[in-house]
């Protein structure tokens, strides 16, 4: 394990009660590595991912950021050390207003500073005042993420980001992704393979709980070769 | 027909008795909104501050003063009883919740009973003043407690839409993993909400004490109702809750006009209807997970 590694997963086992779901996962992202982790659904890629942030507790192994333990703290204690969590479905607080939406984020950080956010999806300007309820499925993306990197987060998990989303939405999100990786690091699960071999700098293909392989060579990260592990 | 002064005094009767539905059952929507928990001790809350509002307005003469003290007791036992029970218990099952608060509200009623014994306590209503409305009239104290629930509706309306804590204890109600994955502490936004539920309660149970007399099992009595009421209005929608109170305040008292056993069926046949044609109650959302 080395300090300067954003993120650490060693020999992690988690269970849902008598269920085992992930077993002896390794997994490291050094600093602006955008690390992706493809798999089946049912594969333990969200619960991986619930689990680094503080949600669920594993059986045993570790999760380190700069060499610090996450395990043990609660969530809000792990995004106060800047691992943001980017869930899946885009569970905006529907009944908030866009603006409302953001001012937790703010609160949370205390990061005021909304230009980043708009520079990166400037569509949120128009849409402050609307309920988030009401914003379409890439809205609803862009203002989670929008949310997620207030406060400049070291590191960012992000949870199917393009589920259910228009192509052209996927390619903007793409390139937001790719910016952001100058000033944090990501960990993405996704199953949009050609998105995938795009942008990652790495990938772990997980199965049924297990890391069937690590891809950390630019030239092996093709859709073909994650392929055979879906 | 129904004689138009009865059928005044009957709404405004109903309207006071809804103010305090609303009030005892705020408590109780709050907390499962946010922290999906059932806090039947709340009823608890509503019969001390009856209690302390008793005591003080007995030793001092002043019925407002011991509604204040009531408010601040209510506040404290909702911390304590958080900190103490609930801290240990957010993470099972809800129905552990339901039987463990039960728990806190027996074994408080006991505690009442040791401390101001068996009997009935009287607390004289602070304002005697009867005001006509429409050719009735009608006792002000009444008016005052249905303007004290409006007034706690509009702050608790404010303190949730125009304060961040109060944003953040609306995004809980939707969803609280997400709110705790910003870097909020929810553990702190479940205590306030306690606090605040207990002394809503607390102020229930005083302005109610000179309408009723205040006995130990109070709480108990009106805990059929006021899970009615939450479970009308939506569970964790504070509009609903209001809303629902008014109403089961309303049938209650015109509904021992017409026929009095009505007044103890009417509210229940009122809810299965509710239920059978929107099953989450008027302003309630689909349950979402903790």
């Amino acid at each position: 394990m080395k300090s300067d590694d954003i993120l650490t997963v060693a020999g992690l086992n988690v269970s849902y009660g008598e269920s085992k779901v992930l077993f002896n996962i390794n997994l490291n992202a050094s600093s602006g590595q955008i690390v992706a982790c493809v798999g089946r659904n049912g594969a333990g890629k969200t619960t991986l991912l619930k689990t680094i942030m503080g949600f669920l507790k594993p059986t045993a192994g570790t999760v380190t950021s700069n060499g610090t333990s996450l395990i043990g703290r609660a969530a809000y204690v792990v995004a106060a050390m800047g691992v943001k969590y980017i869930p899946q479905d885009k569970k905006v607080f529907s009944d908030l207003t866009v603006r409302e939406n953001l001012e937790l984020g703010s609160y949370a950080t205390r990061d005021y500073d909304w230009d980043k956010v708009t520079t990166y999806f400037p569509k949120l300007k128009q849409l402050m005042d609307r309920k988030a309820g009401y914003l379409s499925g890439g809205e609803r993306q862009m203002l989670m993420i929008g949310r997620a990197i207030l406060g400049n987060p070291k590191l960012l998990l992000v949870d199917e980001p393009t589920e259910g989303l228009a192509p052209s939405i996927v390619a903007q999100l793409k390139d937001v992704f790719r910016e952001l990786s100058s000033k944090s690091t990501l960990v993405i699960v996704e199953q949009n393979l050609p998105l995938v071999c795009a942008i990652a700098d790495k990938v772990y293909a997980l199965n049924e709980g297990h890391v069937m392989a690590e891809l950390a060579d630019r030239e092996q990260i093709k859709p073909e070769t994650c392929e055979q592990y879906l | 027909m129904i004689d138009a002064h009865l059928l005044v005094s009957g709404i405004i009767f109903g309207l006071s008795m809804g103010s305090i539905y609303f009030l005892t059952a705020i408590g109780l929507s709050l907390c499962f909104g946010l922290m999906r928990v059932i806090s039947l001790d709340q009823l608890l809350y509503y019969a001390i501050g009856a209690y302390i509002t008793y005591s003080i307005s007995a030793a001092i003469g002043n019925l407002w003063l011991g509604i204040l003290c009531g408010v601040v007791v209510g506040g404290l036992a909702g911390f304590a009883v958080e900190r103490l029970v609930f801290l240990r218990i957010y993470e099972k099952d809800i129905t552990f919740s339901m039987i463990t608060s039960f728990g806190i509200l027996i074994g408080g009623v006991g505690v009442i009973k040791f401390i101001w014994g068996l009997v009935p306590r009287p607390v004289p209503v602070p304002i005697e003043t009867q005001l006509n409305v429409l050719g009735t009239d009608v006792p002000v104290y009444r008016l005052i407690v249905i303007l004290i629930a409006l007034l706690v509706y509009a702050g608790i309306w404010l303190f949730l839409n125009r304060t961040i804590i109060g944003k953040a204890i609306r995004a809980g109600t939707e969803d609280v993993e997400n709110v705790e994955g910003l870097g909020i502490n929810v553990y702190r936004l479940f205590t306030i909400t306690f606090i605040i539920a207990g002394a809503l309660s607390a102020l229930a149970g005083g302005l109610n004490s000179p309408l009723i007399m205040v006995d130990p099992q109070m709480g108990l009595e009106v805990l059929a109702f006021t899970f009615m009421v939450v479970i009308i209005g939506g569970l964790g929608s504070i509009k609903g809750t209001f809303i629902s109170a008014l109403l089961v305040g309303q049938v209650v008292s015109l509904g021992s006009l017409i026929y009095a056993p009505l007044a103890q069926m009417a509210p229940f046949a009122i809810m299965l209807l509710i239920l059978l044609i929107k099953p989450t109650g008027l302003y309630g959302s689909q349950l979402l997970k903790r």
